[in-house]
């Protein structure tokens, strides 16, 4: 209750208020080098009790650029991203996940929309801290409203190269974070960013996405700053056809999943899901089985998956 | 801090210092880890279960789940505090976190008008990870924003690991 009640003083006090050009000026950079610069470094990735480092490398050229992060604790594993394909290479079950995109599928917060981000967040400069033998300028976005988590970006002073995210709940703790403990910039060649994997005899799933609208389908309210950003219909897995809709605030993202319950024999968990700062909701509506995942609260999740609903075309 | 803080435990303190270092606890999160490592330590000594892995998560999450209806105008600071040294003195560390989750956060100013909430949902049933978790992360992943401030990081939570069971 009494945080209703914050909220609502949050909303009330700072939903007019101008961001200055010099913050959202850090968050140009922080954009700008993530497409621009070739990089190669190691990060941990921390959520709760669990950390995870992984190695990530980017080369970009004319032609485009490619990426590659390898997950160095636990089972071995690796996804590689190109213009328009993500690969996923399990070699403990010898098996690629391919998902194919055209490259106006890849979202992007483009740098016009970045003064948008001011509707939902209160953007101000952060202190000054050293991460990783870099020095550091903090971003801090504060949501106007308990539906988006609030976030602590570290931009190197410099390249503006992101160092350091931090996701936070409305109680002010850390969901999860992601920071680089070592990181070169420049200095990578294209034989950096091929997977290590001989995968030709692998497995192979393939999502075959393609934009499409899904008759009938939509949400009986919008989530207050979610807009619909994508809508198509795609594989999930080996074999299964499903519908994703994307809705987002510019920043964070969830999608609705739709797959059809026909023949399917085992039973649908319905409830709610967690890993950190994703959350998944799974429901079922109208024969169909509906799993929105999505890096918001919880709350947020559920919202959006309450109010799927299918209306039969007239 | 650490002192008042086992003070507090055995129930030693006046009124008006627990409230103080209840104050401090919302505040300062190392406070918050040691109040919760107190707790573990007396509950191991009496031979108590402790809580589950991620208790205090999920009791959070359940909390903030819970209806929000109307916005209250200012709670004033004696409730609040009554609240506060009742779950102190009743289930301690788990009360403790679920008053947390609601404690104020300091750059708010008490002094806007209300603002209806949205419709309260439904309590949700918590279950596991879907098995096929890992395909929708993967199929999600790529649609974020937040790709574009941070490149493929985010994609490391596509393949953690209880997401890469085999399927059956």
């Amino acid at each position: 209750m009494l945080r209703a009640f914050l909220i609502a003083v949050a909303l009330g006090s700072g939903a007019a208020q101008a961001q200055s050009p010099e913050t959202l000026g850090w968050l140009r950079k922080m954009h700008d080098a993530t497409q621009k610069l070739s990089y190669t470094g190691t990060f941990v990735y921390q959520n709760g009790p669990r950390s995870e480092t992984s190695r990530i490398t980017r080369y970009v050229d004319a032609s485009g650029d490619i990426e590659k992060l390898e997950v160095l604790d636990g089972m071995p594993r690796e996804i590689v991203r190109t213009k328009d394909t993500v690969r996923c290479y399990l070699p403990g079950l010898r098996l690629v996940k391919v998902d194919r995109r055209t490259e106006r599928d890849f979202p992007a917060l483009l740098p016009e929309r970045i003064t948008a981000l001011a509707r939902h967040y209160d953007i101000s400069l952060g202190e000054t801290r050293r991460i990783a033998n870099f020095d550091c300028q903090a971003v801090v976005l504060t949501p106007r409203d308990n539906l988006r988590y609030g976030y602590r970006l570290y931009a190197d002073t410099n390249s503006g190269m992101l160092l350091r995210a931090v996701t936070v709940d409305a109680a002010g703790e850390q969901v999860e974070q992601f920071t680089f403990t070592q990181l070169t910039i420049g200095g990578v060649s294209r034989e950096m960013v091929k997977s290590r994997h001989a995968s030709r005899s692998w497995r192979t799933e393939d999502t075959e996405a393609a934009p499409a609208r899904l008759v009938g389908w939509g949400l009986s309210s919008e989530l207050p700053g979610f807009q619909k950003i994508f809508e198509l219909k795609r594989r999930l897995g080996e074999s299964r056809s499903a519908g994703q809709v994307v809705y987002s605030d510019g920043l964070a993202a969830v999608s609705v999943f739709i797959e059809s319950l026909e023949g399917r024999s085992d039973p649908v968990r319905t409830g709610l899901a967690s890993m950190g700062a994703i959350h998944i909701y799974t429901r079922e509506v109208a024969n169909h089985m509906v799993t929105v995942v999505g890096e918001a609260p919880a709350t947020s999740v559920q919202r959006i998956a309450n109010a799927v609903e299918y209306r039969r075309p007239q | 801090m650490k002192e008042r803080l086992s003070e507090l435990m055995d129930g030693e303190l006046d009124d008006r210092s627990a409230a103080a270092v209840l104050e401090a606890l919302g505040r300062d999160r190392e406070a918050r880890q040691a109040w919760g490592t107190y707790h573990m330590t007396g509950d191991a000594m009496r031979g108590g279960r402790p809580l589950s892995e991620g208790f205090a998560a999920r009791l959070s999450a359940r909390l903030a789940a819970e209806p929000t209806v109307l916005a209250p105008r200012a709670l004033p600071a004696e409730s609040r505090k009554w609240f506060a040294l009742s779950a102190a003195a009743s289930l301690a560390a788990v009360a403790l976190v679920g008053w947390m989750a609601f404690a104020p956060r300091p750059q708010v100013a008490p002094s806007a008008a209300p603002v209806a909430q949205a419709q309260p949902e439904a309590k949700p049933n918590i279950v596991p990870l879907p098995t096929a978790a890992n395909d929708y992360l993967l199929a999600h992943q790529g649609f974020s924003p937040r790709v574009s401030l941070q490149g493929m990081a985010p994609y490391v939570r596509t393949v953690s690991e209880q997401a890469v069971e085999p399927r059956r």
